[in-house]
């Protein structure tokens, strides 16, 4: 399975939401980074056919989604920004529905529907009212109605918005555990959520394309440009014109991560980047700090 | 599709708030009915306990059925000492009166007058009505032959033939019908319930985020309104029936008779000039499918207007706007002779005894169409155009599923 993106553009009121965006996918797990307005949201909402791109088109397989038509769909699991789902149904219920939806086969989907279940550890929790689930285990609902119909390529907008960090841990497994044998597009603004699970990393900005590689590529790419300047309390306030990463306070003062192609100050030392310091690289890059 | 069907219906029609609604509505439409009985009966146990009494037990029994000579001279015979003893008002007022049938005699007069003389008289002088109607529209039939005024022609040849033969042989208990056909209570109820029902059927997707998600299932387009509107017209029947039956029996067990169920229609003298000619259970459900067409119309109008609102208050606002709209023209042309504006009204299916108490015609090109078979059409096209006001507008959503030749510009 290859999905490719190729030229795609969208522009709403004259601004460009999504510019010249080209890119492959091929299995695995594809974090798509970037602020909120970067145009993560429009990118996926092209890609399921939900918007209708300016220019440029999709292909599956070098077929273009378009000429597929709506047998597309079935290759397709999607878990929107924000989905609320209906509140008066039980979560086995909801999951029935959403195979009807789906065009899955009633013996089938209900089966499917239980396995998900387990999987996403909500068993005992099937006959609850979705009104009644906490963000979390609203979220593993989504990803299970999204899994329904077993599919190629698995579309997550935002799928750990709001949810607590025991929650986030939780849904950042089970993201690993369905990407086996299918492409995952995976859109986030929180770095951590694709640090450690993303094996291609998308940095968009702007509606453009800024970087696209694995994270150990990316990181590697700006080594040497991320260092650690201990600062007192007195002399904090001359360092916060730096691009700072993060700060950590101890016994010997506080620690600022700063991100800057040359040594920022003397005391300066090298530390090794991670993809936050990748993120904030490019997306601050040309940006007054 | 059918599960589709299923899923919508559960989805918008079997909530908590909506069962309570129901069945709160059923037990205030049952005790509405419950006090137009007693407000409004002649023979209420709480009005006038002695003449139900009387009435059931003792004069009805001889009076019901075929209308004979002998039975009209025993009437008489009752009747007309009681008008006379009463004419001049001078008459006692006691009343215990042991040689009355009420205890006082003004009360006897009043019973025979309004439960027995009036009616019957009604009845049996409506086959000389029905014939003097018949004779002027022959001679109409004549006249505007002779002009060669085709329309006035057709029209007064259909009238000739609603009306001729027409006679009220028999005379039964008519009361039940009577308020039954008058009552309009319960048709606001299921607007209401409707209203309040039909709000969450496009709306809810947007309040809940799924319709993007839907966006994305083969289902979630076309057959997904496809199956949100035929669900919503299954419960707009569903409630209309479910009312309509609970008015038929309410009425029944209150007013304790079902006795001019085979009565024609005309027996209800609002109904003297009915181009109808059918019995009153006949007409009662002609009466519910009539007004099931009025709510599933304006249950229509209602799905298109909350199409372009992301939640359920200001749609809700609107379509009360435009109903009680419907309501206020019908009221300002009840009765007028400006037919079309009443036919054109979708609300005059809802309540229809203006449409179907007289006879009343339309001009459509130059044929003479009776004003309740008129409203029937102009509602069938209104539904028409709403439902498909409703594809088209919500089509917006759905481009994509028809076979992805152009996607959507935007996100509705």
């Amino acid at each position: 399975m290859k999905v490719s993106f190729e030229g795609i553009s969208k522009k709403y009121k004259g601004k460009w939401a999504l510019k010249d965006f080209s890119s492959n996918l091929e299995y695995g797990i594809y974090g798509l980074l970037g602020e909120n307005g970067a145009g993560k949201t429009t990118l996926i909402n092209i890609f399921v056919g939900i918007l209708k791109s300016d220019q440029g088109r999709v292909l599956i397989n070098g077929r273009d989604v378009e000429k597929i038509g709506i047998d597309f769909l079935s290759h397709i699991g999607y878990l929107p920004q924000y989905p609320q789902f209906y509140k008066e149904f039980t979560v086995l219920e909801f999951l029935k529905y959403m195979s009807v939806l789906k065009g899955i086969p009633k013996e089938q989907g209900e089966k499917r529907a239980k396995e998900l279940l387990s999987m996403v550890n909500l068993s005992e929790a099937k006959d609850m009212k979705v009104g009644a689930l906490s963000g979390g285990m609203r979220q593993r609902v989504g990803i299970a109605q999204a899994m329904l119909n077993d599919p190629d390529i698995l579309i997550l907008d935002e799928p750990t918005a709001g949810l607590d960090p025991q929650e986030r841990i939780r849904f950042r497994n089970l993201i690993t555990k369905f990407s086996q044998n299918r492409i995952v597009l995976l859109a986030t603004h929180i770095v951590s959520d694709i640090e450690h699970v993303a094996n291609q990393v998308i940095l968009l900005k702007n509606g453009e394309l800024l970087k696209q590689g694995a994270p150990q590529k990316l990181t590697d790419e700006i080594k040497g440009k991320v260092w650690s300047i201990t600062v007192t309390d007195d002399s904090l306030e001359e360092m916060l014109h730096l691009k700072i990463s993060s700060m950590m306070r101890d016994d010997q003062g506080i620690h600022l991560r700063v991100i800057a192609d040359e040594k920022p100050a003397d005391h300066a030392v090298h530390v090794k980047p991670n993809l936050e310091d990748v993120f904030l690289y490019y997306s601050s890059e040309g940006e007054k700090w | 599709m059918v599960r589709l069907f299923f899923f919508e219906f559960r989805k918008h029609f079997m909530k908590k708030s909506l069962v309570i609604a129901i069945i709160c509505f059923s037990l205030l439409n049952i005790a509405k009915i419950y006090s137009e009985y007693h407000e409004k009966s002649l023979l209420s146990s709480s009005a006038n306990p002695e003449w139900q009494e009387l009435y059931w037990n003792e004069i009805y029994e001889q009076f019901k059925g075929v209308m004979t000579d002998k039975k009209i001279e025993t009437l008489m015979s009752i009747y007309k000492p009681l008008e006379q003893q009463t004419a001049d008002k001078t008459a006692s007022t006691e009343t215990n009166n042991p040689n009355t049938y009420t205890g006082n005699l003004y009360n006897d007069h009043l019973f025979f007058k309004w439960n027995f003389v009036d009616p019957m008289e009604y009845a049996y002088m409506y086959k000389q009505y029905a014939n003097d109607v018949v004779k002027t529209a022959n001679e109409n039939v004549s006249f505007f032959e002779s002009l060669g005024n085709d329309y006035e022609y057709k029209k007064n040849k259909i009238i000739l033939n609603r009306f001729q033969g027409r006679s009220i042989d028999s005379f039964s208990y008519t009361e039940m019908f009577q308020y039954y056909i008058h009552y309009d209570f319960s048709a606001f109820l299921v607007i209401l319930i409707c209203l309040y029902a039909l709000m969450s059927v496009f709306v809810t997707e947007k309040e809940t985020e799924m319709n993007v998600l839907l966006l994305t299932t083969k289902a979630g387009g076309q057959k997904t309104i496809f199956a949100k509107l035929f669900s919503a017209s299954v419960f707009v029947i569903a409630i209309s029936f479910w009312f309509g039956l609970i008015d038929f029996i309410a009425f029944a067990s209150f007013f304790g008779s079902l006795e001019a169920l085979f009565s024609p229609i005309y027996a209800i003298e609002n109904f003297a000039n009915t181009a109808l000619d059918i019995n009153l259970g006949e007409y009662a459900l002609l009466s519910l499918v009539v007004k099931t067409i009025g709510f599933l119309i304006v249950s229509y109008l209602f799905l298109f207007i909350s199409l372009f609102f992301k939640n359920a208050l200001l749609p809700f606002i609107i379509n009360m706007f435009f109903m009680f709209g419907f309501i206020y023209f019908q009221e300002a042309y009840m009765g007028s002779e400006q037919i079309i504006f009443k036919v054109i009204n979708p609300f005059s299916l809802v309540v229809h005894r203006d449409l179907f108490g007289g006879t009343e015609f339309v001009n459509l090109f130059g044929f003479p169409i009776l004003s309740y078979t008129a409203a029937i059409l102009l509602g069938v096209i209104w539904g028409g155009i709403f439902l498909l006001a409703i594809f088209i507008f919500q089509r917006k959503n759905t481009i994509y599923r028809i076979g992805v030749k152009k996607r959507v510009d935007k996100v509705v």
